[in-house]
């Protein structure tokens, strides 16, 4: 929504917005509801989400957690949180420009530099699966896209 | 371009991804400055002024040209290793001597690239060899002066000559060996020490493209 005010504000330059060009704040206007609730829902189960989708990751291949002999669950467990927060406000104000700008742009490089595609790849591919225990469909619906962005741009090479 | 000045944004030293646009860059419309997030002042320039310094220098010194360029090149990489250093270690709270190589190297890149110096990939694969290929997407220099049937890219083969060799601490040399101003979708530099960079520009002289030059250091020849 940002980087689309922003825009919006330098194309109408001097003159009326068309129909078609407001379309987007309309939208907007209609899902905020829905996009509130599910901010604050992500943000009560925040340390629940990240806690279930360690416990799938470590059962489903522990060599996930490791780079090379070191340990890097704290790490993991940072950066995820991470994305989760720039998710969950990419996913409230429909920004998901603003998303890729300030954190995947940079993040692709360095988790490729540390080798640590495949490890993404599947953290953004069971969260969906996990948020969607705690979200409502329609709010599944708004969130799941930028988890998918996040997994593409992080997890593929 | 930059010069050193003071560090602007202290409100949150320690974060990283801080290559957006209205993040990296501070404007100070009073002082009309534009100061980056590590403390360097930054210009804007056209692509005429790329044009301008390019040709200017050629009508000056002819030939030479492209050796000022490539030594202009060498001084700012070597400056801008000392710069990184200091930064990197504000920054992430380790000497880079104990950062991973490539996290290294890319966190040296991130600021030119979202300086408009293009994005990169390196391509360590030979590095035991004692070579390694950077491939640069988005020239500035190579994009402004578009499709003139050569390499134009000195100033960056000596970017990353001087750069390295003060990571390293050993003499290495920077050729570039496909041009997008040679109708190439991307630039390819080689990077390594003297006798082999001597080799891949007689091999160039001799009509060699990058993918002949790739296959003949990979095969051990030196001329």
């Amino acid at each position: 929504m940002l980087s689309q005010l922003q825009r919006l504000s330098q194309e109408i330059d001097g003159r009326y917005a068309t129909d078609s060009e407001l379309q987007f704040l309309t939208e907007i206007a209609q899902t905020y509801h829905l996009r509130a609730q599910t901010y604050q829902k992500l943000q009560a189960a925040e340390a629940a989400i990240v806690q279930q989708l360690q416990a799938k990751m470590q059962a489903l291949d522990p060599t996930l957690f490791r780079s090379g002999s070191e340990d890097v669950t704290a790490k993991w467990k940072r950066d995820t949180l991470r994305v989760l927060r720039y998710s969950a406000i990419a996913m409230l104000l429909n920004d998901p420009d603003t998303l890729r700008d300030r954190l995947l742009f940079w993040m692709q490089t360095v988790m490729k530099a540390f080798g640590a595609q495949r490890s993404c790849n599947v953290t953004y591919e069971l969260m969906q699966d996990i948020v969607k225990q705690h979200l409502t469909a329609p709010q599944a619906k708004l969130f799941c896209p930028i988890l998918e962005l996040n997994r593409r741009s992080l997890g593929i090479s | 371009m930059t010069t050193a000045t003071a560090r602007p944004n202290l409100r949150n030293p320690k974060k990283h991804n801080h290559y957006g646009f209205r993040e990296f860059f501070q404007f100070d419309p009073d002082k009309g400055t534009i100061v980056d997030w590590n403390g360097s002042q930054n210009i804007l320039t056209t692509e005429d002024f790329i044009i301008g310094l390019v040709e200017g220098l050629q009508d000056e010194v002819g030939d030479a040209a492209a050796a000022t360029m490539y030594t202009i090149g060498c001084e700012w990489g070597q400056k801008d290793a000392f710069f990184f250093e200091s930064w990197f270690e504000k920054e992430y709270d380790r000497s880079i001597r104990q950062a991973n190589l490539m996290f290294l190297l890319e966190t040296w890149w991130w600021p030119l690239a979202a300086q408009g110096w293009g994005r990169w990939e390196v391509d360590m694969g030979d590095r035991k060899q004692g070579f390694m290929f950077i491939n640069l997407f988005d020239s500035a220099v190579a994009r402004t002066l578009g499709d003139v049937g050569k390499p134009v890219c000195y100033l960056y083969a000596g970017l990353f000559s001087g750069f390295f060799t003060e990571l390293v601490r050993k003499q290495l040399s920077c050729i570039e060996l496909q041009c997008y101003s040679m109708g190439e979708t991307y630039c390819k530099f080689l990077l390594g020490g003297r006798d082999r960079i001597d080799a891949a520009t007689f091999w160039q002289t001799e009509g060699a493209n990058a993918r002949d030059i790739e296959k003949r250091l990979r095969a051990g020849e030196l001329r």
